[in-house]
């Protein structure tokens, strides 16, 4: 082979390559293609800096270069007395003011006051507890595992967590922000763009913090409105075997069904689970198969989860029981 | 072991409180550094609550006393180095002159990091007008 192939395959590879990785910047949870206002300001502020560290980086090496290689004669006094002061004093002085100044002017923005709703998410092991407070309620529409909210308002984010720190992040949206037992931290989300993307806690939290993750479901403000009206009305929770399975096995000891007497507190409130669109906090896709496979065995998906297992149900009780949560819209 | 020449005791006694300028400047940074955020943190944890214009005015406040302190402190040091005289940076001999212009210019050089340090500390207060 020739090197001009070898070398022209080498730049149809690189730039494969590239264009393979660009494509991974794309997606539900990418910091790099925002849907929403304080995302947007943190990926201008990435590539400020990205192409700020390239053409210094560039500019320092072409300066080592030049003088190292090109122009090798010793240098004048003066000329050393200029490149000192002014290279590495003057310079990195109005740089770094410059770049501070812009990082600090940014901040208010990112935990600016919200428009009315707020949302209070707790951390626990190892799923979300999620409660929406309209502006003036006394009471909140307690949901899990995903995050509703509506685009082109701001919303106030209140967190808190259980028993240890975990730590919120939803890159499309916004910064992230961490989350500690006995105190709230505040941030807010102002999303642009109706649409699903991914959350994950950032904090590490245990075994099973890797597949601690949820969905950030971001609707036009009137289906926001009728979606979180929906969502604090109770359950139907059709009588029939599959709720008959569901109090029987005691599930209610630890999971709240509204509308039912099952009121517990341990696990994710699941009086709208059907609706979510994924199960057990991100990792499972909400169908019937799905509910039966985690019902059966949840430590087989999360490793130290708090939920037995209820492999021991018979086939069929455990499709009526499944069902059931699916229809629990 | 000579004695030491009484000229050397007092050249000693002078330089020691050039020794001391010399921690002046970064001393003043660290004072109004660890002023300012303990202030900001008590006031956002206990303070009334409301606008935060009480305690920007007192870091700005602070921040004007370092700033003087370490101008005051980098002017004298300038001085004790004495560069224009001569134009010299090196000190490298163990004389008189060189150790004592060398403790300027040492005190002179750390009085620009910490004035460059205690304008960076006081640009939040500045910028970030809420304890949120
Ligand atoms: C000891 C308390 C406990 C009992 C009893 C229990 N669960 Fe759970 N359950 C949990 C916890 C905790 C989680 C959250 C696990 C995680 O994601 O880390 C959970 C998660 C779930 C989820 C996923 C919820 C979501 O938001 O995706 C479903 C569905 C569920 N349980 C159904 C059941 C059913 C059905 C039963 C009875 C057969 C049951 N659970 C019994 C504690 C319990
Ligand atoms: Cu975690």
């Amino acid at each position: 082979m020739t090197t001009r192939r070898r070398r022209a395959i080498a730049v149809r590879a690189g730039l494969a390559a590239a264009l393979t990785a660009l494509a991974a910047c794309d997606g539900p949870q990418s910091v790099l293609s925002p849907a929403g206002d304080d995302a947007s300001q943190l990926t201008t502020l990435f590539w400020v800096m990205l192409v700020g560290a390239v053409v210094l980086w560039t500019a320092m090496n072409g300066f080592f270069f030049w003088i190292t290689r090109i122009r090798t004669g010793e240098m004048s006094r003066k000329w050393a007395e200029a490149l000192i002061i002014g290279g590495g004093i003057l310079f990195p002085v109005v740089v770094l003011t410059a770049l501070l100044s812009y990082g600090l002017t940014i901040m208010p923005d990112q935990r600016a006051p919200g428009d009315g709703l707020r949302v209070r998410i707790t951390g626990e092991q190892w799923w979300w507890r999620v409660e929406y407070w309209s502006e003036g309620a006394d009471a909140p529409v307690v949901s899990a595992n995903e995050l509703r909210l509506p685009a082109g308002l701001r919303s106030d984010i209140e967190l808190t967590a259980a028993r240890v720190i975990h730590s919120f992040w939803v890159p499309a949206l916004g910064g992230k922000m961490d989350m500690f037992p006995g105190r709230v931290t505040e941030t807010s989300l102002a999303p642009h763009t109706p649409g699903t993307y991914r959350g994950q806690c950032a904090e590490f939290c245990g075994l099973s913090h890797a597949l601690m993750a949820f969905r950030a479901v971001v609707l036009p403000e009137d289906e926001f409105d009728a979606w979180l009206a929906r969502e604090a009305e109770d359950s139907a929770a059709p009588p029939g075997p599959g709720r008959d399975v569901f109090m029987a096995e005691g599930c209610g000891a630890c999971h709240t069904v509204r509308g039912t007497e099952a009121a517990g507190q341990v696990g994710p409130d699941l009086t709208h689970v059907g609706s979510r669109q994924s199960l057990a906090a991100g990792i499972l896709p909400m169908t019937s198969d799905a509910l039966v496979d985690w019902i059966a065995d949840p430590e087989a998906f999360k490793p130290g989860v708090e939920m037995p297992g209820y492999d021991h149900l018979p086939q069929e009780d455990m499709m009526a029981l499944a069902r059931w949560l699916e229809g629990l819209k | 072991m000579t004695k030491t020449q009484p000229s050397d005791e007092r050249e000693f006694a002078e330089e020691q409180s050039s020794l001391f300028k010399i921690t002046l400047g970064p001393l003043a940074w660290a004072l109004h550094f660890v002023a300012s955020y303990a202030a900001a943190a008590v006031w956002c944890a206990k303070g009334p609550g409301g606008s935060i214009l009480p305690l920007r005015l007192g870091i700005g406040a602070m921040t004007a006393v370092a700033l003087g302190l370490i101008l005051w402190v980098g002017w004298r040091a300038w001085q004790q180095w004495d560069f224009t005289d001569d134009w010299d940076y090196e000190h490298a001999r163990a004389r008189g002159e060189d150790r004592h212009e060398f403790l300027g210019h040492a005190a002179f050089l750390l009085a620009i990091v910490s004035f460059v340090g205690t304008c960076y500390t006081a640009l939040p207060a500045l910028y970030i007008g809420t304890c949120r």
